[in-house]
C-alpha cells in the first residue's frame, strides 16, 4: 500500500462520495428503497451527468447512452434496498451498473464499443488521443471537478500501452484475451500491463479512495 | 494455483476482464479468501473512479424525466400466488386485481373527500399505473412466454414479454432470496451469447412478480437465471440454475 499523498485534503470527504448538499448519497438510496421518487431525482441530479458521460464513452450514439442511463437508474431504483455501503460508494455502484447496461446494449446490437473502435483507429493512425479529457463541467462541484482532474491526470501519467489496456477493458468491455487479440500482443504482456496500471492508479487515486484515506 | 497467483487475478477481475471460466474459478476462490476479497474491493474502488475519466458530456434535458418515468413503471410490484397452467387464469386474476383496485380506489376517493387519504390515493395511483402496464404487457398481441424450470425441483419462473412494448413480466416461485451482497440476474441468450435483462431478488417467501424493461431489437431463443455479485455482472459467472426455452407468440 502506498503512503497517502501529503498534498491531498484528507479531512474533506470527497464530493463524489457524499454529495453536494450535505446529504450523503447513501441516505438518498435509503429513501429510494422506501419508495421516495424525489430521492431518485436528486441522485440523478448528482450523478446523471457522470452516468451519461460514461455510457457515451462506451456506446456510440446518444440515444443508446440515454437508454443505458435510464436502464441503470431503473435498476438502482429497483434494487436500492440491496445497496451495501460496505462494498463501495453509491457513485461507484451506479457507474458499475451503467457500464454493464451500456456494454449489454452494444453486445445486443452486435456492435463494437467506442473504445474498441478507437483502438482499431489508433492502429491505423499511430498513437491514440487520450480518452480522458478532464473537461470541466460548470454544473459540478469544485471537489467533483478536482476528482475528475486527478483521475484524468492519473490515467495520463500511465505509460500509453498500460493506459490502452485499461481503457479497452473498462470502456471497451474486453477480456484480457480479447485485448491481446485486439492489440496483437502476447497475453502475458497484457496481463502484466493491466496489473501494473491498476497498482499505479490505486496509488495515485489514494486521496479519493475510502480505503486509501484511512 | 498459489495464493500469489490468485491475487494477480484481482486487478483483471475488478476491471471485468477475466474470461467467463477464469472468473467463475476466481469467484469460488474469493468465497474462501478474505485477502483476495479485500484486494478486489480496493481495486473496485479504483475502477469505480475510472468512470470520472469519460469525456464530459451533458445529458439531454429530457433524460431526467425519462429516468423518473421509467423507474415509476418498473417498480417491483410484490408477490402474487403461483402461476399454473395456461395464461387464462393469470389474466382472470389480473382482471380481478384491477377490479379490486378500482373498488378500493373509489372507496379511498370517498375518504379523501373528507380530507384523510390523499397519500394513500397517490400510492394507489402508482400501484394502478404499475398494474396497467403489467396487464398491457400480458395482453399485447405479440406477448410471448417462457417457463423456466430448475434441474432439481424447487424454484421456477415464468416470463411474459412484449417486444413492441419492450417490457417483460417475470413471475418467480420458490426461490430463496439471494444473500447479502448477491443478486439474481436474468439473461436472454441469443445465438449462444447471454445479454443481461436485469437483476432481481425474491421476497422472503421466495416469490417475485416484477416488470423489467427489455432492450430494443433483442431476439433470443433461451432465457436463464444466475446468481451474481450485487449490481449484476456483464456476463454470467456461473452455470444458470434456471433455463427456459422461448415460446413465440402465435
Amino acid at each position: 500500500m502506498q503512503k497517502p499523498r501529503t498534498d491531498a485534503n484528507f479531512e474533506a470527504v470527497p464530493d463524489h462520495q457524499q454529495g453536494k448538499a450535505g446529504v450523503p448519497d447513501r441516505a438518498l438510496v435509503e429513501r429510494m428503497a422506501a419508495g421516495e421518487e424525489r430521492a431518485l431525482g436528486e441522485l440523478y441530479d448528482r450523478h446523471g451527468g457522470m452516468a451519461y458521460a460514461l455510457a457515451l464513452a462506451i456506446v456510440r450514439e446518444g440515444a443508446d447512452a440515454e437508454e443505458a442511463v435510464a436502464d441503470a437508474f431503473g435498476q438502482v431504483w429497483r434494487s436500492a434496498a440491496q445497496y451495501d455501503p460496505g462494498r463501495g460508494s453509491v457513485a461507484g455502484w451506479l457507474a458499475t451498473i451503467t457500464r454493464t447496461r451500456a456494454l449489454d446494449l452494444v453486445r445486443a446490437r452486435g456492435r463494437r464499443t467506442r473504445a474498441v473502435e478507437r483502438a482499431a483507429q489508433a492502429d491505423a493512425d499511430g498513437l491514440a488521443a487520450p480518452l480522458a479529457t478532464a473537461a470541466d463541467q460548470p454544473d459540478r462541484g469544485i471537489e467533483r471537478q478536482e476528482a475528475r482532474r486527478l483521475v484524468a491526470r492519473s490515467l495520463g501519467e500511465l505509460p500509453e500501452p498500460q493506459r490502452r489496456v485499461i481503457e479497452l477493458a473498462y470502456f471497451g468491455g474486453l477480456s484480457q484475451t480479447e485485448i491481446a487479440a485486439e492489440l496483437q500482443e502476447p497475453l502475458g504482456t497484457v496481463k502484466t500491463r493491466m496489473r501494473a496500471a491498476m497498482e499505479k492508479l490505486r496509488g495515485s487515486l489514494a486521496p479519493l479512495l475510502v480505503g486509501g484515506a484511512s | 494455483m498459489t495464493d500469489h497467483q490468485w491475487t494477480e487475478l484481482a486487478a483483471p477481475y475488478a476491471l471485468g476482464a477475466l474470461d467467463a471460466e477464469e472468473r467463475a474459478r476466481f469467484e469460488v476462490h474469493l468465497a474462501g479468501c478474505a485477502q483476495c476479497r479485500g484486494e478486489v474491493q480496493s481495486l473496485h474502488e479504483v475502477t469505480g473512479l475510472l468512470a470520472e475519466s469519460a469525456p464530459a458530456a451533458a445529458p439531454p434535458g429530457a433524460l431526467r424525466e425519462r429516468v423518473l418515468r421509467e423507474a415509476r413503471r418498473v417498480r417491483p410490484i410484490g408477490a402474487r400466488p403461483p402461476f399454473r397452467g395456461n395464461i387464462g387464469p393469470w389474466l382472470a386474476a389480473a382482471a380481478c386485481l384491477v377490479l379490486a383496485i378500482g373498488v378500493g380506489y373509489a372507496y379511498l376517493r370517498e375518504r379523501a373527500a373528507h380530507g384523510r387519504a390523499s397519500e394513500s390515493i397517490a400510492a394507489l395511483h402508482d400501484t394502478i399505473a404499475g398494474r396497467d402496464s403489467l396487464v398491457a404487457t400480458l395482453l399485447s398481441p405479440d406477448a410471448a412466454t417462457a417457463a423456466l424450470a430448475a434441474t432439481g425441483q424447487a424454484p421456477s419462473a415464468r416470463l411474459f414479454w412484449s417486444p413492441s412494448r419492450r417490457r417483460l413480466v417475470m413471475a418467480v416461485f420458490h426461490l430463496t432470496p439471494a444473500p447479502a451482497g448477491r443478486t439474481y440476474q436474468l439473461w436472454a441468450i441469443a445465438k449462444g451469447k447471454p445479454v443481461s435483462i436485469g437483476t432481481f431478488n425474491t421476497s422472503p417467501d421466495g416469490r417475485l412478480v416484477a416488470e423489467l424493461p427489455l432492450p430494443a431489437d433483442l431476439k433470443f431463443e433461451l432465457t436463464a437465471v444466475t446468481e451474481e455479485p450485487a449490481g449484476g455482472s456483464p456476463q454470467p459467472t456461473m452455470q444458470p440454475f434456471l433455463i427456459g426455452k422461448v415460446t413465440p407468440a402465435d
